[in-house]
């Protein structure tokens, strides 16, 4: 595993470390049976959104269950606000978890379920429940049944849930989970404001284009440890000497094919047409090049974009 | 935050969202199998008061009663934990022992105005009117003592209705049967002896070695108290998996 960090700024030097956290993970190391779910994973998340990434199985939604303490620590710490989460009762009246699974209690209707949690919570403000409805788009189906939602209207039923408490730690398993794309759309603008208020939001998903445009930072587990942190791409940076590839569509391809051909820094080269697809592990060395090339041959270049700078392609390298 | 300020909100949840949705079905089955036994009381040659005593022992207190409070004990806590929806209520700054208690209030509520009434019109059915109050009286507080336990059993495991079902027919029924030192952490045998200590009952009901009338309330009192602190220490060493994990 590369345990790949760069350093975005804002961050302390530590890229899986938050210079100002508000949780904080350390040593954690969490078994079932046999299996180890979590292998001394040591970060921190401070105000601002975080994304948590990873193939299934990586371990995301055991790092979230035990950083909001519905499981018990292996061995390592976690602090949420200074205190332990599993043991310290008072950390829940500002933390809050959207859980990954479906289950929502079927008989209460969704200003129930909300008005339930706000209870619990002590909020004392009688329209925060409504508040929290309408902030994801429920207010007209609010007094329906859960059991008769959708799989995206319970989702959105459990965020009200979380929101209803006003939590400055909020916790997102996979929060946008089939939802359709314009509630989507409006959940991510919602937790990009929460983050812009300052709480600290740590959302994970594996729908990574839309964790890409949510997160300001993130935190890749592979194989439950910590296989890169920071901006993602930073840590694609960080990466250049793994392969990767490159499209470049011009004029004359192939005498531009010829050309390339001769240099250091790539490594494969395949043309189609006007297309050619590029394999290097010095990108840098190949962005210098290319436009000197290109004019040392007369090719006018159209088009030149990274064909696997998505978060993806990093899992791909990341795990491989 | 006060306790009792959260406390309502738990035994309302309880009684709305964790009971059977269709909790008036198992209701009318509850009356139903009481009026039936009541109906069975006429069989024997017996007196009234003397058959309902042992229609009551056998079926009532052997039978309804651990059944039917073991859907309502389940639902309000084990079933919650099963289904994934704990989490709602377990992720908030009330305390263990509020959550237990108000899950317990709800369960215990709801069982006592089943059982209770239903009971008192066995016996009426049966045409043993003075038997009424103290098998009102024996189900109410067995009611209680059993929602405390299965609350209790749903905390410790994921497997409850099956360990539940193995305490009353495994543990209370046959080794209860054979042993008094069992018998006497038998909600089934003490609600039956409150019943039998309170009855104008046949001698032979009244089973030696184990608190009768209102020493056996007092025992039930006991096993709710001890069970109600097992569930809460349980529920704070709860290990709450996602699907993912």
């Amino acid at each position: 595993m590369g345990g790949t960090v760069t350093s975005p700024t804002g961050l302390s030097a530590d890229p899986a470390l938050a210079s100002s956290p508000t949780i904080e993970v350390n040593a954690l190391s969490v078994w079932f049976g046999p299996k180890v779910a979590l292998s001394e994973v040591t970060c921190s998340f401070g105000p601002g959104i975080t994304g948590l990434l990873g193939p299934n199985g990586a371990g995301k939604t055991t790092l979230m269950r035990v950083m909001v303490g519905l499981l018990p620590t292996g061995a390592g710490t976690v602090r949420v606000t200074g205190k332990n989460p599993r043991s310290d009762r008072s950390t829940h009246r500002r933390l809050a978890l959207v859980p990954e699974d479906e289950a929502v209690p079927d008989a209460l209707t969704a200003r129930e379920l909300v008005r339930y949690v706000a209870r619990l919570h002590g909020v004392t403000e009688r329209d925060r429940p409504d508040e929290a409805l309408g902030s994801v788009g429920l207010t007209d189906a609010a007094d329906r049944r859960l059991r008769g939602f959708s799989k995206g209207m319970r989702q959105r039923a459990k965020v009200a849930a979380a929101l209803v408490s006003d939590p400055q730690v909020l916790v997102l398993d996979e929060p946008l989970n089939g939802t359709d794309p314009i509630q989507r759309a409006a959940l991510i603008d919602l937790f990009r404001r929460l983050g812009a208020e300052g709480r600290t939001v740590v959302a994970s998903s594996h729908v990574l284009h839309e964790v890409e445009a949510m997160a300001s930072r993130v935190i890749v587990l592979v194989h439950g440890r910590i296989a890169a942190a920071g901006d993602h791409r930073a840590i694609r940076d960080a990466m250049a000497d793994r392969p990767r590839r490159v499209l470049v569509r011009a004029g004359r391809p192939r005498e531009l094919a010829a050309a390339l051909v001769g240099l250091d820094a790539v490594a494969g080269l395949s043309v189609d047409g006007d297309q050619l697809t590029v394999g290097t592990s010095r990108a840098r060395d190949l962005a210098v090049a290319l436009p000197r090339l290109a004019r040392s041959v007369d090719s006018r270049l159209l088009e030149v974009r990274p064909l696997d700078d998505s978060l993806e392609s990093m899992f791909r390298e990341l795990v491989r | 935050m006060r306790a009792g300020r959260s406390l309502t909100p738990v035994v309302s949840y309880a009684v709305r969202a964790c009971l059977p949705a269709r909790r008036w079905t198992g209701l009318l089955v509850v009356f139903g199998a009481c009026v039936a036994f009541g109906l069975l009381a006429h069989v024997p040659d017996t007196g009234r008061d003397a058959a309902f005593a042992r229609v009551a022992s056998a079926g009532l207190f052997g039978l309804v009663l651990p059944l039917g409070t073991l859907v309502i004990g389940d639902g309000v806590l084990g079933a919650d934990i099963r289904r994934g929806t704990f989490v709602y209520s377990w992720l908030s700054p009330v305390s263990m022992t509020t959550l237990t208690v108000g899950r317990w209030l709800g369960g215990s509520g709801t069982a006592v105005a089943t059982m209770a009434p239903a009971f008192a019109l066995s016996a009426l059915v049966a045409g043993s009117p003075n038997a009424a109050a103290p098998a009102a009286l024996g189900a109410a507080i067995g009611a209680v003592a059993y929602v405390a336990l299965f609350v209790a059993i749903g905390a410790a495991t994921r497997r409850s209705t099956l360990v539940a079902l193995l305490w009353v027919f495994l543990f209370e029924r046959l080794l209860g049967t054979a042993l008094t030192g069992i018998a006497q952490l038998s909600p089934t045998w003490e609600s039956r002896a409150v019943f039998t200590g309170l009855a104008d009952v046949p001698a032979d009901l009244v089973r030696r070695g184990i608190p009768e009338g209102w020493s056996a309330v007092g025992r039930l009192g006991i096993i709710t108290v001890v069970a109600l602190a097992v569930a809460t220490w349980r529920l704070g060493r709860l290990r709450l998996t996602g699907p993912a994990d």
